[in-house]
């Protein structure tokens, strides 16, 4: 029984450390800029396709592939900023213009991705080998890797948002953008800087996601599907919210795979989903604010 | 009379098919209260948010110490030195104290010494010292005011903009608040001031502007204001 529950604690705390660092993106995204990146699944894709592609195609060590990948989903964060968000800001209706923009941005991603990569999978070669024995039961370093660069990247966000200048100006701009622009802060920088980070952090997701399953052209969907879903349970925008509802799905949805077994996990994952918003239709942690879409 | 350190001239300005300033000039002297008033949705908010670069400018211009600031973006034209305290506060409600004052100093004239300008705002509302670790959002609505003011403050602007801080407080608060802001005017601040309350502040403001549907109706000394009843009867119903 104890192994069993091991097992599950174990490859739970994977998935949601998974989520939530593909959650916290998108989090972030919206809080600043009442933005729903549905591009975000695509970039978590380009980001993993990214680091294969640096390791197998271009011989670079691993740290160097991620930083590689971090730094190209970046620069993907900043180029739907500048091509998509900036100008749909100018004009009413942002909200619904962008959501149907980056519908639009992430499935060129994808075919991009199917063109220059294939249909089929391909196994991500950042993996760590072996594996970690806990009361007989087999746990991969490259799960304790996962949660632990999930743990750190948590760890650096918080550091940011709570400790540092620009950190603080992000969650001014959040909370009220007009205050933010009367203490100076300049918000069109902030929406870029934001939409930066979203995007890395997208690429450190895929990488692991892709670790532990394979590389297609369509892996984005399933996480941000999960992480839209972690947002919406969290509150829409609420960051360390997201964080924790992460974590908690991830454990529900191994527990679940478990008892009932895999094909059951997302529909009681919904399940739960729709008894939290009758619960509180703003969130678990979320305001309580009426969310117009 | 000196050069004023903010000139506004032929302001119109107002929303997309609403121009709520329908030509304005102002001159605001340096060290001055000068002062804003009128009744509700005669544009008094709109004239400060124009000023802030908020609210779109369609013609005229706004100068501090002669040089151009309209069109500047809401941010520059606070590294210009010009400070808006808005209305209602709009506190970031999820920061405490402390990170709201913090944000106060953003700007970069005002980084440098954030630990000098934060002991000040103490020294001037020592409440907020004692609630420095609360967060914004639930604080009273006195402890609002003074953290929205000590915010402005932490900016060190040349020219403190204030719209309505008297607005929902309780009487004793009003007193206490203006107490604050006529001791700043004494230390020699540039205040431009929007108020709905004319006796409030007749006698304390230098300049007053009778702000009318868009335009000034009166312009004169804060006391002779108050020689006026029938002004005061037509355009404030006082």
């Amino acid at each position: 029984m104890t192994d069993v529950l091991i097992q599950i604690v174990a490859s739970g705390l994977t998935l949601g450390a998974m989520y939530a660092v593909a959650t916290v993106g998108l989090s972030l995204v919206y809080g600043s800029l009442n933005m729903l990146n549905m591009a975000h699944g695509a970039v978590l894709t380009l980001g993993g396709y990214v680091c294969y592609a640096a390791m197998t195609l271009a011989g670079l060590p691993a740290v160097l592939a991620f930083a590689v990948a971090a730094a190209v989903c970046a620069a993907a964060g900043l180029a739907i900023y500048f091509a998509a968000a900036l100008p749909l800001l100018r004009s009413g209706n942002f909200e619904t213009n962008i959501f149907i923009a980056t519908i639009g941005i992430g499935s060129v991603i994808e075919n991009l991705m199917l063109k220059t990569f294939g249909p089929y999978p391909i196994p991500q070669p950042l993996a760590v080998p072996g594996h970690l024995i806990v009361g007989g039961v087999h746990i991969p370093y490259q799960n304790l890797f996962i949660l632990g660069v999930a743990l750190a990247l948590m760890a650096a966000v918080a550091v940011l948002l709570q400790r540092t200048r620009t950190g603080r100006a992000i969650r001014a701009t959040s909370m009220n953008r007009d205050a933010a622009q009367l203490m100076g802060v300049r918000v069109g920088k902030v929406y870029a800087q934001v939409l930066a980070l979203s995007g890395a952090l997208a690429a450190v997701s895929g990488i692991m996601i892709s670790s532990i399953a394979t590389l297609t052209p369509v892996m984005g969907g399933d996480p941000m599907l999960k992480a839209f879903i972690v947002c919406v349970v969290a509150g829409l925008g609420n960051v360390y919210g997201a964080v924790v509802a992460a974590i908690l799905l991830g454990l529900i949805e191994a527990g679940t795979q478990y008892v009932f077994g895999v094909r059951w996990s997302f529909a009681i994952l919904l399940l739960i989903v729709i008894v939290v918003l009758i619960w509180r239709p703003y969130g678990l942690f979320g305001r309580q604010q009426v969310v117009r879409l | 009379m000196a050069e004023p350190i903010l000139a506004i001239r032929g302001l119109r300005a107002g929303y997309p098919g609403n121009v709520v300033l329908k030509g304005l000039d102002l001159a605001v002297p340096e060290g001055r209260i000068t002062a804003i008033v009128g009744p509700n949705g005669h544009g008094k908010s709109t004239l400060l948010r124009a000023i802030s670069g908020l609210v779109r400018i369609e013609a005229g211009e706004i100068a501090l110490r002669g040089k151009r600031i309209d069109g500047r973006r809401p941010d520059q034209i606070v590294e210009d030195g010009v400070i808006q305290l808005p209305q209602g506060d709009l506190l970031f409600p999820s920061m405490t104290v402390q990170e709201n004052l913090l944000m106060g100093a953003y700007r970069k004239a005002a980084a440098a010494d954030v630990d000098t300008r934060l002991g000040k705002v103490f020294d001037i509302f020592p409440k907020l010292k004692e609630r420095r670790g609360q967060v914004a959002g639930t604080l009273s609505g006195g402890e609002r005011r003074m953290c929205g003011i000590g915010r402005g403050l932490m900016a060190g602007g040349d020219v403190l903009m204030l719209d309505e801080p008297s607005l929902g407080l309780a009487p004793i608060v009003i007193d206490q608040i203006y107490e604050v802001i006529f001791d700043l005017r004494r230390r020699g601040q540039t205040i431009l001031l929007v108020e709905e309350n004319a006796q409030r502040i007749a006698e304390h403001a230098d300049m007053i502007h009778l702000l009318d549907n868009g335009r000034f109706a009166w312009s004169g000394l804060g006391p002779d204001l108050l020689a006026r009843p029938e002004i005061l009867e037509t355009y404030l119903g006082a």
